[in-house]
């Protein structure tokens, strides 16, 4: 029993890491900004969420928009003010990928000083797990969790598989040149990643902070696990970022099968080893000649 | 003309006296978490500190102003051994206040080398009284908790199954240690060790692991913001048992928790209602500044920075310099200090032995002394 518990709790980690990877990797295969912020994002949703429903008292279908909101302003804000000007000037790589990891030390030191550095957490009764099998507990939040997860990958490959700005940006993970050579502004679509990415978040870190809270320093394993994933699913391969994210969450769980608990982390980094020793291109990725 | 020459003179003559009163002013270092998931221990251990410092300076019981410069370690013991060797060979402090088991450990040889006083308030793993003369405890270590709090549980309770998580540091490793030697001989069982990093905050498989193990009771061995995930997260999945701590449960996060309720936790007896002055002070002023009661961090870190002005107080009447080896030298001549909460006197090895509180978390989250045990 003790495995399929590990399992169902596998299932909904995967479910909320695979939508926080597939964000990352949408910014990262679109726009090569090496958005380590993303975790940032992710802190900022939870929190506005916390704050609407647990502060304020909104319902919690206001609370979602308020952090999806926040969530977006945060990624299309850092696109324009922070990134769109290092790439007008240098471009390089190393800049922005300092510029990201200031803006995330920001962030994490901005929410700490707003909300304090401990856990906070949403109270519900959807979190409260119930024996559905003996020894097996579920919340019902597991299940939101895989639903969400399900509904936000079917929204987006329909976006991005039968829609004009969805076709853009895929074309311009391609060859940003031939965007710009049919009339299309990269810098747009840019930012349009940067607020799908970033929108992304939402869900997961809303049901983070009502399961086992969320703290202003989270966003440091976010980006850990986005990272993993990417690079495990394929750069620029959403479905293998989704797949890789639901791998790392059931790994992570099943390790506690055999391993102790202070193990089950550096379960995520070996698949990752793995993957880079064995299929460095990862599950959907595609070997590119230099 | 003469008018210009007194005014310069008494503009001289203030500057002299100025700097001959900053000559005598004395600086102690301390090493708190200011930020990171810690950061809600070095709120409450600063705060007791800088009382004290306002209390002494108030009182004029130093020649010359004491300040206390804080440095971050977010609890970790590589920030901690930087904040060490800037406050030891930069700013050149006699006394350093540490917080932590694992700073702790990190930061006691450099001290030591330096012969600075490091003296420890939160920190309570066992090896802790193994770091030398130079480190100090005002805080019974956790073996003095463990060894109270078994005997309690198992006869007084009937909770003979044991379930540990722990976290993976000096800390947690020792209470491990504690309950491996003490739970055989109350009758007790220790019947699941799980151990966790400092940053995990997931804890829905460990509850997995740990409802397998059919415990009576669950004791978490972590601290701070960790804490307040594995309670959350342990009664969200399914685990209904008696959970308990040491004193890092008097965190006020923990106690407003309602899946908090019903929890045990230990922590030296502290006597807040007693009626000597020092402790009425302490009460009070803390009160009016923050609103809200001390908890036991607040008053070990305001009696440490007590047991440095006392004895800095003593060396300055007897016309030594106030360093780490005289500060050594005269604690092992006082026999006793009047600190809040109790008169407390060191073991040579530096530690301190006070009688063992468990207490209980009602509803509301005001936790209730259930018992009084005495430790050797």
């Amino acid at each position: 029993m003790l495995l399929l518990q590990l399992l169902v709790n596998g299932l909904q980690t995967g479910a909320l890491y695979a939508l926080t990877a597939a964000g990352f990797s949408l910014i990262f295969g679109t726009t090569r900004v090496f958005h380590l912020a993303h975790g940032s994002a992710f802190v900022i949703a939870a929190y506005v969420f916390y704050s609407l429903a647990a502060r304020a008292g909104a319902h919690w279908s206001l609370a979602l928009l308020g952090a999806a909101a926040a969530a977006v302003l945060f990624g299309v804000l850092l696109d324009r003010v922070v990134y769109a000007p290092i790439r007008r000037h240098e471009g390089s790589f190393f800049t922005l990928f300092i510029a990201s990891l200031g803006s995330a030390i920001v962030v994490q030191n901005v929410v700490g000083i707003a909300f304090g550095r401990s856990v906070v957490t949403v109270s519900t009764p959807l979190s409260r797990s119930a024996e559905v099998l003996p020894g097996v507990f579920v919340a019902p939040l597991a299940g939101v969790a895989i639903g969400c997860a399900l509904v936000c990958f079917w929204l987006l490959q329909h976006f991005l598989g039968t829609t004009q700005r969805g076709v853009a940006l895929r074309a311009l993970a391609e060859n940003a040149q031939l965007v710009r050579a049919y009339g299309l502004h990269p810098a747009r679509l840019s930012t349009l990643a940067f607020a799908l990415g970033s929108l992304l978040v939402v869900p997961a870190a809303a049901l983070t902070v009502a399961t086992s809270g969320a703290n202003p320093a989270m966003g440091n394993h976010v980006m850990l696990i986005s990272l993993a994933a990417t690079i495990v699913g394929g750069v620029g391969s959403l479905r293998g970022a989704a797949c890789a994210g639901l791998l790392l969450g059931m790994a992570e769980n099943l390790a506690l099968w055999r391993l102790e608990p202070q193990w089950s982390e550096a379960v995520t980094f070996v698949v990752l080893l793995g993957f880079i020793l064995v299929r460095p291109t990862g599950f959907f990725g595609r070997a590119h000649a230099h | 003309m003469w008018q210009v020459i007194g005014r310069l003179a008494a503009t001289f003559a203030f500057v002299a006296s100025a700097q001959a009163a900053r000559a005598q002013d004395v600086r102690i270092g301390a090493l708190f978490a200011m930020s990171g998931t810690q950061a809600t221990f070095g709120e409450l251990m600063s705060s007791g500190a800088q009382l004290a410092v306002d209390h002494a300076n108030a009182d004029r019981v130093l020649k010359g102003k004491l300040s206390m410069l804080v440095e971050d370690t977010q609890g970790t013991p590589q920030n901690g051994v930087i904040a060490i060797n800037k406050l030891v060979n930069v700013e050149s402090v006699p006394f350093v206040l540490s917080s932590y088991s694992g700073v702790a450990k990190a930061i006691a040889p450099i001290a030591a080398r330096a012969k600075v006083v490091a003296v420890n308030g939160g920190g309570v793993g066992p090896d802790l009284a193994e770091l030398g003369p130079y480190f100090w405890n005002v805080i019974p270590l956790a073996n003095f908790e463990v060894r109270a709090f078994v005997p309690y549980v198992v006869k007084q309770r009937n909770l003979k199954r044991i379930a540990l998580l722990y976290v993976d540091d000096p800390l947690g490793n020792g209470i491990r240690k504690e309950f491996e030697a003490a739970l055989p001989g109350a009758g007790g069982e220790l019947v699941a060790a799980l151990s966790v990093p400092v940053a995990t905050q997931q804890f829905a498989g460990v509850a997995a692991r740990i409802r397998e193990a059919r415990p009576d009771l669950v004791y978490i061995a972590s601290y701070g913001a960790q804490q307040v995930a594995a309670i959350k997260q342990l009664r969200d999945n399914g685990v209904t048992q008696t959970l308990a701590s040491y004193g890092a449960f008097s965190n006020p996060e923990i106690l407003a928790l309602p899946e908090a309720k019903g929890a045990l936790f230990t922590t030296q007896l502290v006597d807040t209602d007693g009626g000597d002055a020092v402790t009425k002070r302490f009460v009070a002023d803390y009160k009016a500044k923050h609103g809200k009661a001390a908890n036991v961090y607040t008053i070990n870190y305001y009696n440490i920075v007590r047991v440095f002005v006392l004895l800095a107080a003593e060396l300055q009447k007897q016309g030594k310099p106030v360093t780490g080896e005289n500060l050594l030298a005269q604690r092992s001549a006082t026999r006793s200090f009047d600190l809040v909460g109790a008169k407390v006197s060191f073991e040579a090895n530096g530690t301190v032995n006070a009688p063992i509180q468990i207490n209980e978390i009602g509803a509301g989250g005001v936790a209730k002394a259930v018992a009084v045990v005495a430790t050797k």
